[in-house]
């Protein structure tokens, strides 16, 4: 024989288990989430493989391009600007055609058709100047990279033209090697090179999380609208206690939120998959990109600091995400139509937003207070202090302060909001919202509201 | 069987309820009326356990309304209560499930209803895909497909046509029969007359009237008496001292009096004339619940 509070347990934990799974069930499901996927999946590849798709659809830019080149120079410069040209960008010089000349220059022009001709000349003054002539316009990416390819050549002409041979050449052109000593102690991990990077590569990481938000932000608003619209609720607190009910609605929309970041995660991997498939020098450009990044991180000892930056994150993130169903639930109990949920809703998305272009602000604001004092704050602390921690202008003492208010703040807003969330789901009052929450908890300190 | 002992709901400086208190037998069919806004609503909500009286107790086979014993209590909703996306399946299961129900249990009583309300090809259609009248029935069968001990029906009959009327009353004399005790709110008198054997009368969330439907009418008495005669002197008629008012029809008379011994009196002017029917004719709920809520309303 079970004892009562066993019973208790189990059927509650049944019925909690049983709407937390057909909330989820429910989300899933919708042909709306497929649409949704299915529409984020094509802009995600189509977005990595932008190169590719721009490509396919062909366009003036993809024609070949024929140069042909009179030198009368004493120093070779047809091998310097072939050499400029090839370096520059390997898209443009897959499709270029480049030769030599020494036919006469009014039979080329004659010749010209589709054709860019190029005449470099040796001038007393400026050791050269160069002349293009084509028959139309030149559209203005090509023309920027010849100009910029014979202003190159005219630089290493002029150096070759004062007797600096090729090695001492190779040797003036190596980047400047530049030792970087910070005698502070606690500033001696500080790198300017990897704060640059982060300060561009960390705001596209966090971007899938601000989106996650604003998903889960609506899923359990419209859904505990859709209850309390439709009067089922009436039945289903009925049976279950408003206290079960939230939670559970807390509990499936984090879940799904969870597996909605699975998937977009799998769309990036199959978007960079095809990337791959796809080949071609914007994919090694990538890649590359990628791995000059990831080798600064590395030199620099930013990846021994992902031990505890990556755990910090999720801790804020998934706090932050229990932060704001909280809330979305809690105003959704409160409106009794899409209207008024909208607007309810509206400053809570535009606090995310602040905290996301905070986020972003942060690497031109260098220890700017504002900021630091924002980035202990619920609901702007999720992107603002790993933000900021990876910028390294905070500690991890910081974060984990961060993280602290957060839990208390989220023990507070459940509290309370648990009481206003029983009260709010049976009211259909058409008072203003705000009249409506303070006769509630005007009522909850009087005990007769449970 | 439900104890309602003496509740009382206040909103603010509004008494919604106020010390009302009655009981319903199992198998009991008991009638609660009341004009809009008289706190019929607030009371189903303290007997389901949404709301919390403020004093006095609501029992169900004596023990207080909590979440071990909601499960027993089936509510159908002035307003339908129903999430419209889902299929009747999914909605009952959803239902179903709240009462504590296994799937395959919930199924088979589905079937069963579904086949009593002759819906049985709707069971995979979405709800809002469907008429009132079948959305009606659906509501129904969400509330009763755990058998009840309790049951709340308010406005049962909306949206439903005659021949589904009469689905829903043998479906509620069947729950009847299984000992569930029903509560039945309606403003359609003539169900309450047909269905309860007692009933409740609120008024600004007082109880102005309350007991059996047959000694009710009876203290109430003859009021009215319905009369088809040629050529009635009507003059006459309303000189008749207890005779209230007189009011002609097509082919009849009815006479409202004041109390049964005006009765006589005017057999005897009337038996004169060429008189095909005389009838005394006792009150009617309706008339009843005017009078009465009228009266309080003074």
């Amino acid at each position: 024989m079970i004892s009562l509070s066993k019973w208790w347990g189990r059927v509650m934990n049944k019925k909690f288990l049983f709407l937390t799974k057909a909330s989820i069930s429910k989300k899933l499901k919708s042909k709306w989430f497929l649409g949704v996927n299915i529409f984020l999946f094509v802009l995600l590849v189509s977005l990595m493989n932008i190169d590719s798709v721009i490509s396919f659809f062909g366009g003036e830019f993809t024609e070949d391009i024929e140069m042909v080149v009179m030198d009368h120079t004493e120093f070779d410069s047809y091998s310097l600007f072939e050499n400029s040209i090839k370096e520059k960008d390997s898209d443009f010089s897959k499709k270029l055609h480049l030769s030599k000349t020494e036919e006469s220059y009014s039979k080329v022009v004659k010749e010209i058709g589709n054709r860019i001709f190029i005449v470099l000349e040796e001038d007393v003054t400026n050791y050269m100047n160069a002349k293009i002539v084509s028959d139309r316009k030149i559209d203005s990416m090509t023309y920027q990279y010849i100009t910029a390819s014979l202003q190159e050549v005219k630089y290493q002409y002029a150096l070759l033209n004062s007797s600096v041979d090729r090695t001492e050449f190779a040797k003036i052109s190596t980047p400047l090697e530049i030792e970087r000593v910070i005698l502070s102690k606690d500033k001696k991990d500080a790198d300017e090179n990897l704060e640059t990077i982060m300060g561009a590569v960390f705001p596209t990481l966090i971007l899938p999380f601000f989106m996650l938000i604003v998903f889960l932000v609506q899923m359990i608003g419209a859904e505990i609208y859709e209850e309390k619209s439709t009067r089922s609720m009436e039945i289903i607190i009925s049976n279950v206690s408003a206290k079960t009910h939230f939670l559970s609605k807390i509990v499936a929309s984090n879940c799904f939120v969870f597996v909605q970041g699975l998937i977009l995660l799998f769309d990036s991997g199959v978007a960079l998959l095809i990337k791959r498939m796809l080949g071609g020098a914007a994919t090694t450009e990538f890649t590359k990109e990628i791995s000059t990044i990831w080798t600064s991180l590395a030199t620099s000892g930013f990846t021994e600091k992902l031990v505890y930056i990556i755990p910090i994150s999720l801790g804020l993130l998934l706090l932050s995400f229990l932060t704001y169903s909280i809330t979305a639930g809690l105003l959704a109990s409160l409106t009794v139509n899409m209207e008024d949920y909208q607007q309810i809703q509206t400053p809570v998305m535009l606090i995310l937003v602040v905290a996301y272009y905070l986020a972003t602000m942060s690497s031109m604001f260098h220890g700017s207070t504002f900021i630091r004092v924002l980035s202990y704050l619920p609901y702007l602390s999720c992107l603002l202090s790993p933000s900021l921690l990876v910028l390294g202008q905070i500690t991890i003492f910081d974060s984990i302060l961060s993280i602290l208010l957060l839990l208390l703040f989220n023990y507070f807003l459940m509290k309370k909001g648990l009481k206003l969330y029983k009260s709010g789901i049976l009211n259909y009052s058409n008072e203003k919202i705000w009249v409506k929450v303070k006769k509630m908890l005007k009522k909850e300190t009087t005990k007769k509201y449970e | 069987m439900l104890k309602v002992k003496s509740v009382v709901k206040t909103f603010g400086n509004l008494v919604a309820v106020d010390h009302l208190s009655f009981q319903v037998e199992d198998g009991e069919i008991f009638g609660l009326l009341g004009e809009n806004g008289a706190g019929k609503t607030t009371t189903f909500r303290m007997i389901l356990g949404l709301l919390e009286p403020d004093s006095g107790t609501v029992l169900l086979d004596g023990k207080r309304i909590d979440y071990t014993i909601t499960d027993k209590i089936g509510y159908v909703t002035e307003e339908r209560s129903l999430l419209t996306k889902m299929t009747v399946k999914e909605q009952i299961l959803y239902y179903g499930a709240l009462k504590g129900m296994e799937e395959n249990e919930i199924l088979k009583e589905l079937d069963k209803w579904l086949k009593h309300f002759e819906i049985e090809s709707y069971k995979e259609k979405k709800i809002k895909e469907l008429s009132k009248g079948n959305q009606q029935k659906v509501q129904f069968i969400s509330a009763v497909i755990h058998h009840p001990k309790l049951l709340i029906l308010d406005e049962p009959f909306t949206g439903l046509d005659p021949i589904n009327v009469r689905m829903m009353k043998d479906a509620i004399y069947q729950l009847k029969k299984e000992k569930t005790s029903i509560i039945f709110s309606s403003h359609q008198m003539e169900y309450i007359e047909e269905f309860c054997e007692k009933l409740i009368i609120l008024v600004k969330g007082k109880k102005i009237l309350d007991g059996e439907l047959e000694e009710i009418k009876k203290s109430f008495g003859i009021k009215k008496i319905e009369i088809k005669a040629k050529d009635v002197n009507l003059s006459k008629l309303k000189e008749i001292e207890g005779v209230k008012e007189v009011v002609e029809h097509a082919t009849n008379l009815t006479v409202f009096i004041e109390r049964e011994e005006v009765v006589p009196k005017v057999f005897q002017l009337i038996k004169k004339y060429d008189v095909s029917k005389f009838e005394a004719v006792g009150s009617s709920l309706s008339d009843i619940f005017i009078e009465m809520v009228g009266k309080s309303n003074e």
